[in-house]
């Protein structure tokens, strides 16, 4: 991970130099600080060299000059790389976050960088850390011959500025979350034939040395507790699958040995290869299924978040681990399987099997913890990716506070959610003919009876016995992408770990 | 439609009469052993039919003679708007089952109920049966034709059902010209049809190939091109009698789509005989304006293609310039549609709207978003989006909004030209990349989309209707212009 510094404003003397610039009222730019000090060490060729490449400071645009010639033969920066900002006065953090992000590509040839980020508030002086931090992700792990020239040299990055103890103070929690967010990307980025449920159930337990208590179930305590559902999922594979239970307990501190509040809790999907089953998948894209536990990816990464920056929160994070394979042992269609709530399935297709993994999870989390509110995450459908995309991950729910509330949260860190419709005229397309339902309801409204057939197994809590708040993130479009985002570099994303963090700072800390 | 009259009292004819019964405490007390033993509580949807006796269904009760009348108890639970009420005269009418006359006791009810009752009846019991053979018609079982609506003023309701009964004339309307084959209507037929709506003092004006081509409405010549039946384009105007700007309401008017080139599968295939449900439903919807006499000035573009295979066909790879001058590069020649949209909001921008809102079966996409239950909503003006999806709601053709991203606008770019007509490849979310194509020829005129792939057909019977084309929009359409587009002041 690369190291961010903040510190005092000082010219470089070698590496890159980043200007983060506001674009000029009249058209001109106004260059003041670090910006203003190299201008002037190189007889104004960086004012001249910005106009000449017709860099304005809108936002979106940037501008490299190469080794500008300092007054006296002083040594400076290998590369000035001008990043516009926008309209001063319009700058927001998500806005400094995208600028981050694109200055990384532009810079990531040089061992350091400093960016001048004397004109910033300490919270946009920390959001822009955090977009050149977050693009910087990389999963190397496999690649064997890469050739030294071609690899990214970056280390360390000073954010120069007046304020450096403010920017210091809003970094702290943001790194936090950043490491959440690389461990829920190298999570998804791993290739099915090493991260199975086994190992992905022992790569939770670094969120231990973190303060989270972390549980691992097998197939055993599963008979015992009747998740017939899951269990059904799991049979076709030679590996075994696990339920990770984590716990933050952070209300009282972070230090208590138990929860102290009704936590709140977070429940991913985490089938980690999807074949399909004996309802198998086409072979063309089967490998993009090594993604199919971005769900539970996300939840590990964001309950490192939570315990990396303390949060005043008790949460519980629960990941139903399992692969869903073709086999002489295999779930066939025409089953019919006991989930643990006692509601029995129908199993029309085994390729909704994310549902069947959620409705177990989803019944033990609220068994055991009687939580706040639930919120799932899940790759669930192909039919969200038909009907929104890649910029929106489906957002169902029983509940409009939660819903606002997280559709807020996703609108403020870049991963947006859309909401979807719900109701009865939905769920009756889960009618079975011989059990309590079918785990499909067709190809009209796919992602909806999806979310139909989950909401079954959402219970009631509380002396009101009212029902449990409960939203749903279909982010089967979502959790890979097929190209760099300003803060996203191609391949997995890690959507739902800033979100759901920015969700419990929000509103559940305190 | 039903032949509906409003009369103080049943003729007494031995027709059923139907009894609207707001929980069980609304039952009448001669009745209430029998309803409580067929367990009938009077909540919404529930109907039970009773033999009507003189002596315990009040003085107007009973047939002369004590033959065999009927009467229907139709529970309409605790009915909040008038859509409830519809539904409940629906479910009766359905109850009363093949009979020619019945009549409906809206007595002590006000004159908006009694009216909502009716039109609901009058939408259940719509058919058509214009494709079936004069021996058939007459040997088919007895289906209703004409409804006592009673009332205690005849007077005092006939505006209220005269209101009702345009948005239902409307929705039947387009109904009727969906549920007619490609055969027999195709594109000069549609066309005909919508110059009968002059009667009702609609000025309609069909433009033929020569003048789409002098006005270089490439996308509607090219998707027509490959058919004998020419396209058109149908301009349908009222008046109203504000001086405003109009509201202007586009149709998709595909009479019939095999894909073009980029041929559909087989299966299936038929239901595309009903690819101008939107078209039909924006006709429908001025048919209602005129005959409620709406103050409010509108207009109707229609485009009329059929998108058939053939030597003259447009091609995926064709690139087309479009009425406004912008290129388009042809992917995809199934997706049709938003080709011949695009033209239609190109001209109807020229009457300077204050809205357009257009109307269009045109992804499957949409159907795999939100099923047969709702139809997608796009737009550029939350408010105008927001009163579409009230209007709605109102009527029971119910609307969810959905996206335009800029991904969405990215993935239409072209390597050729202005923009493509969709993206190619696998999961692609078609719905919003047809509404970010619209967009691109809407201009800055406060523009809504309404993709009604899904809805255009009722896959069963439901309340408001038979299994078959639903007429979905015409109501909502006229909903939304009596409720936003009539007060003065707002223009």
């Amino acid at each position: 991970m690369l190291d961010i510094a903040f510190v005092k404003p000082a010219l470089p003397r070698s590496g890159a130099l980043v200007l983060p610039l506001p674009e000029g009222g009249d058209g001109t730019l106004a260059l003041a600080g670090l910006a203003q000090a190299i201008d002037a060490a190189s007889g104004g060729a960086i004012a001249r060299g910005l106009a000449a490449a017709g860099f304005k400071g809108r936002k979106g645009q940037s501008a490299t000059l190469w080794a500008p010639a300092l007054e006296g033969g002083a040594p400076g920066p290998a590369r000035v790389v001008a990043i516009g900002l926008g309209k001063p006065g319009e700058l927001t953090p998500e806005a400094a976050e995208a600028a981050g992000g694109a200055a990384l590509p532009l810079v990531s040839a040089e061992r350091e960088a400093v960016v001048a980020a004397e004109a910033l508030a300490a919270p946009h002086a920390a959001a822009f850390a955090l977009g050149l931090l977050l693009r910087s992700y990389r999963f190397d792990r496999y690649r064997t011959t890469v050739k030294e020239e071609e690899k990214p040299k970056l280390e360390r990055v000073a954010l120069a500025s007046d304020a450096a103890t403010a920017a210091k103070t809003a970094w702290a929690p943001m790194r936090a979350v950043a490491e959440g967010v690389f461990l829920s990307r190298d999570l998804v980025s791993e290739p099915p034939n090493i991260l199975d449920p086994e190992e992905m159930a022992e790569r939770c337990k670094v969120l231990e040395k973190l303060g989270v208590e972390v549980e691992i179930l097998g197939p055993k305590e599963m008979r015992k507790l009747g998740m017939g559902a899951l269990l059904g999922v799991a049979q076709g594979s030679v590996k075994e699958p696990r339920l990770v239970v984590m716990q933050w307990h952070g209300a009282g501190g972070g230090k208590g040995k138990k929860a102290t509040t009704t936590p709140v809790a977070f429940i991913g999907k985490g089938v980690t290869f999807d074949t399909g089953g004996i309802s198998i998948k086409p072979a063309g894209g089967m490998e993009d299924m090594k993604w199919d536990m971005a769900g539970a990816g996300a939840v590990v990464g964001l309950m490192a978040a939570l315990a990396g920056r303390k949060a005043k929160v008790d949460a519980v994070g629960l990941v139903g681990l399992t692969e869903n394979m073709p086999s002489g042992e295999a779930q066939r269609p025409g089953d019919v399987v006991r989930t643990m709530s006692g509601q029995t399935v129908e199993v029309i297709n085994t390729d909704a099997e994310g549902r069947l993994v959620l409705a177990d999870v989803i019944h033990y989390c609220q068994e055991r913890f009687a939580p706040r509110f639930m919120v799932d995450l899940a790759t669930l459908t192909g039919a969200i990716i038909v009907a929104l995309g890649h910029e929106h991950a489906g957002l169902f729910s029983n509940d409009d506070t939660l819903a606002q509330q997280l559709a807020a949260a996703g609108k403020s860190v870049g991963e947006a959610l859309w909401r979807m419709p719900m109701g009865e005229p939905y769920d009756k397309a889960l009618k079975s003919d011989i059990a309590d339902m079918k785990n499909v309801g067709g190809r009209p409204g796919g992602s909806i009876t999806a979310a139909q057939f989950i909401l079954r197994f959402v219970g009631k809590a509380g002396p009101a016995q009212a029902p449990i708040p409960w939203a749903h993130l279909d982010i089967a479009g979502t959790a890979w992408s097929s190209k760099d985002l300003p803060t996203v570099p191609k391949g997995a994303t890690a959507f739902g770990v800033r979100l759901l963090d920015r969700l419990v700072a929000d509103h559940y800390e305190g | 439609m039903l032949k509906v009259r409003l009369r103080p009292a049943p003729r007494g004819r031995g027709e059923p009469r139907l009894l609207p019964v707001a929980g069980a405490a609304g039952v009448p007390h001669a009745l209430r052993a029998a309803a409580a033993a067929a367990g009938f509580t009077g909540a919404a949807g529930q109907c039970l039919d009773l033999p009507e006796d003189g002596a315990q269904g009040g003085p107007q009760g009973g047939a002369p003679g004590g033959s065999a009348a009927r009467l229907v108890l139709v529970g309409t639970g605790a009915p909040r708007r008038s859509l409830d009420w519809e539904r409940a005269g629906g479910a009766g009418l359905a109850a009363a089952g093949a009979v020619r006359h019945l009549a409906l006791d809206a007595r002590g009810l006000p004159p908006e109920a009694a009216a909502a009752l009716a039109a609901g009846a009058c939408l259940r019991a719509w058919r058509f049966e214009a494709a079936r053979s004069e021996a058939a018609r007459r040997g088919a079982p007895p289906a209703p034709e004409a409804l006592d609506l009673l009332v205690d003023s005849p007077e005092a309701t006939a505006p209220h059902w005269e209101r009702a009964a345009a948005g239902v004339r409307g929705c039947l309307l387009a109904r009727d010209l969906a549920a007619a084959p490609g055969n027999h209507l195709t594109t000069r037929a549609f066309a005909a049809r919508l110059e009968t709506l002059a009667e009702h003092g609609i000025a309609v004006d069909v433009l033929g190939r020569k003048r789409l081509a002098r006005e270089g409405l490439g996308g509607l010549l090219a998707v027509g091109g490959g058919s004998a039946n020419p396209p058109r384009l149908a301009v349908l105007r009222w008046r109203g009698s504000h001086a405003a700007p109009p509201v202007a309401f586009i149709g998709k008017g595909l009479c019939f789509d095999t894909g073009g080139l980029s041929l559909k599968p087989a299966a299936g295939m038929a239901a595309m005989r009903a690819d101008m449900a939107g078209a039909a439903a924006c006709a429908g919807a001025m048919l209602a304006l005129a005959l409620r006499r709406s103050p409010a000035p509108a207009v109707a573009v229609l485009p009329l293609a059929e998108n058939a295979i053939g030597g003259a066909a447009y091609r995926p790879g064709d690139v087309l310039r479009m009425g406004s001058g912008r290129t388009v590069e042809v992917v995809d020649t199934d997706a049709e549609g938003r080709l011949v949209l695009a033209d239609a909001l190109h001209v109807a921008r020229r009457f300077r709207p204050a809205a357009m809102l257009d109307l269009a079966t045109l992804t499957g996409a949409i159907v795999t978003a939100l099923g047969a239950h709702r139809a997608g909503l796009f737009g550029t003006d939350a408010a105008l989006m927001a009163q579409a999806a009230a209007a709605g709601e109102a009527v029971g053709e119910p609307l969810w909004a959905m996206p335009i991203g800029a991904r969405h606008r990215e993935d239409l770019a072209s390597d050729i030209a202005d923009l493509r007509q969709c993206a190619s490849g696998r999961l692609q979310p078609d719905a919003c990349h047809a509404a970010a194509f619209l967009r691109e020829f809407a201009g800055d005129c406060p523009w809504a989309h309404l993709d009604i792939a899904g809805v255009e057909v009722r896959a069963g019977a439901d309340a408001l209707g038979p299994k078959g084309p639903s007429g979905f929009g015409a109501r909502l359409l006229d909903s939304l212009v009596a409720h936003y587009f009539e007060d003065p002041d707002r223009i």
